[in-house]
């Protein structure tokens, strides 16, 4: 489940591209067609937040969705989960239209992490963490020991066990991220969904969740997460997205979409792009006044 | 990248928690939600035994239980037309406070609600005052002998219009800003205070002295069928709520996340809503407004159970009864000797009010 035994150069490795990816088998985790929304209260006349976006996720597979603010990128996200519905077009999880799932059913399919995530009651780590049970668990959410080894296998891949019994509303950000981070791996999902989820951790937990997420992506997971550094991006995933004004500006991987011409049109703004001599991976590098 | 991700912590012994609950062995990883909730009664029945015990030997007039129990005159009658409805009309406002506000407190995602800050109370007394106003005698006489609980009815839609106000106003684009909602609660209570005393003072101006005590919550001595059906009022949210226990557990993650692990969030809203509604309006056409209590409550219990609402509900609402009727006797013990005494809901409040400060402060 984790690599935790693994030697460091062998993490490396693996952040660094010399991947194992799972074959392909079944129908997409996720699959979006020409999928539109518009927020509810928005003139008719206003443009859609999400316009006509095809896009599909297969087992195996981590893809980066990236793009300037309000390009659509957390409601695309919220569309693929199910959490907000399409005006036009279709979504499936695994094969099955997501309107014909039950809600626990879905549950099981796609776990979703926001980025206003906050509790002010004092849920300890270890609660949380079993929340992500609940679509495996009945009405009451009684747990089996087997669902408390889950959530906790969970809390030791985001370096947070040892916070298991400390409330999470007297925790840091940081910790607090990780510990709503392993709520969403103990789902145990085929597919995770994740908006932002670097944002209040520092590099070294950042490496961490990438890591995390490539070990279940090589066991068969997916994972569509919603990131800002291109860079990490770069360096996280198999295929990056690259939105603007509600549609899908460019698509593929990271060498194939970090070009200058593409981000300059997505941004707004002059970048450099570098290529790591080891890896081969691009760096971005944006072009500041000094 | 030329840093190595910090090593797991190892999977160790059992972890000591920081609190008092591992001292009363309340630890979450030590035993499952229903143990814990029976364990939580096995510890509070006695303690609410003893507080009935006291409510009842508490009072203006001395009473001898053993005489009282023999049939000796007049404590017989005290006990039995005075202290035992008082006493029961306490347990039951109690936990019906106290679970309303522990149902608030799960859908704000804030352990600083309360339904009397929150603006339930007031709309369930602006509901309770308007009709006994407004509506024509006669039609709340047929409506009571149909078994219908007219004002009772009107508080508990009160108090719902006031959490939707609350709770729609308190939104900004889709997101619940806590302390918006309650300020908005506490403008919407003096509104609705005012706005009762208004009315009263129009229609009835001789009861303006007695409608001052009930706003600011006085425990009477109600009949036996208005105690059973504030039973009632008090066991309908406890079951609805422990109910959705464990959805009120998944709420505390966000609306989204919640969503994502299978929570039907508008309806569990909606039935959360409905239980502190009833649960308030049935209070409130009681006692009036008594404050602080949902607030007090859980806050105690929380410190010794922890959040989790499968044990916190059932032992909020105990703690409640344990609570009103202690504060109760109080109220009537201490004033004794100048004979008078303060509505119970002085005493809630004058326990609630430093509590709430000092809960916020620490939040700070």
């Amino acid at each position: 489940m984790s690599d935790r035994g693994k030697s460091d150069s062998a993490r490396l490795a693996a952040l660094r591209g010399l991947r194992v990816v799972a074959p392909e088998a079944g129908p997409a985790l996720v699959a979006l067609r020409e999928v539109a929304y518009r927020h509810p209260g928005a003139a008719a006349s206003s443009p859609e937040a999400v316009k006509s976006v095809t896009l599909s996720i297969a087992a195996g597979e981590v893809v980066a969705l990236c793009g300037p603010n309000a390009a659509g990128k957390s409601t695309l996200a919220r569309l693929a989960c199910g959490l907000l519905q399409a005006e036009a077009g279709a979504v499936e999880l695994g094969g099955a239209a997501i309107d014909s799932l039950s809600r626990r059913e879905r549950a099981r399919r796609v776990a979703f992490l926001g980025q206003q995530s906050a509790t002010e009651l004092p849920f300890t780590g270890r609660e949380v963490a079993l929340m992500g049970r609940a679509p495996h668990l009945g009405l009451w959410a009684l747990e089996a020991p087997g669902d408390r080894a889950r959530a906790d296998a969970a809390l030791a891949e985001l370096d947070v066990l040892h916070l298991a019994d400390r409330p999470v509303s007297q925790m840091s950000g940081g910790e607090r991220q990780r510990i709503f981070l392993a709520r969403a791996f103990a789902q145990d999902a085929s597919l995770t969904v994740l908006d932002e989820p670097t944002l209040a951790l520092d590099l070294a937990h950042q490496v961490l969740l990438v890591n995390a997420v490539r070990s279940r992506a090589r066991q068969g997971q997916g994972a569509l997460l919603v990131l800002h550094d291109l860079t990490l991006a770069a360096a996280a995933c198999d295929r990056i997205v690259l939105m603007s004004s509600g549609r899908i500006l460019a698509e593929g991987t990271p060498a194939e979409v970090l070009l200058p011409k593409i981000l300059e049109a997505a941004y707004g703004t002059v970048v450099d792009v570098v290529h790591d001599p080891a890896t081969g991976l691009p760096l971005i590098a944006p072009r500041v006044d000094r | 990248m030329s840093r190595p991700p910090p090593p797991a912590a190892p999977p160790g012994p059992p972890f000591a928690r920081r609190s008092l609950s591992s001292a009363l062995g309340y630890s979450t990883s030590s035993a499952s939600a229903a143990v814990r909730a029976l364990r939580m009664l096995v510890l509070l029945l006695p303690l609410l035994a003893a507080a009935v015990a006291i409510g009842l030997l508490v009072g203006g007039q001395p009473l001898s239980l053993r005489a009282a129990l023999a049939g000796v005159e007049p404590d017989a009658t005290i006990l039995r037309a005075l202290r035992v409805p008082r006493v029961i009309l306490a347990a039951e406002v109690g936990a019906a406070l106290s679970l309303s506000g522990v149902a608030l407190q799960a859908l704000l995602r804030n352990p600083l609600a309360d339904p009397f800050i929150f603006g339930l109370s007031g709309g369930a007394a602006l509901g309770s005052a308007l009709l006994a106003v407004v509506a024509p005698a006669a039609a709340v006489g047929v409506a009571s002998l149909l078994g219908l609980v007219p004002q009772q009815a009107a508080a508990c839609a009160g108090a719902f219009a006031a959490a939707l106000l609350v709770f729609t106003l308190g939104r900004s684009r889709g997101q619940l800003l806590p302390e918006r909602a309650l300020l908005l609660g506490v403008v919407f209570n003096s509104f609705a205070s005012a706005v009762v005393i208004a009315v009263q003072a129009l229609v009835r101006p001789e009861r303006t002295q007695q409608m001052l005590l009930w706003l600011s919550g006085t425990l009477g001595y109600e009949t036996r069928s208005v105690l059973v059906s504030a039973g009632l009022a008090v066991m309908l949210p406890l079951a609805l709520l422990t109910a959705l226990a464990g959805r009120l557990n998944l709420l505390a993650l966000g609306d989204d996340e919640a969503s994502s692990l299978g929570v039907d969030v508008g309806q569990t809203r909606a039935l959360a809503f409905l239980a502190a509604s009833i649960a308030v309006g049935a209070s409130v056409a009681l006692t009036g407004l008594v404050g602080f209590v949902g607030l007090v409550v859980p806050h105690a219990v929380r410190f010794v159970v922890g959040p989790d609402h499968r044990v916190l509900l059932p032992a909020s609402a105990l703690g409640g009864a344990i609570f009103l009727v202690l504060a109760d006797a109080a109220a009537r013990a201490l004033f004794r000797a100048i004979g008078a005494e303060p509505p119970v809901g002085a005493v809630t409040a004058l326990i609630g009010a430093p509590l709430f400060i000092l809960l916020l402060r620490r939040r700070a």
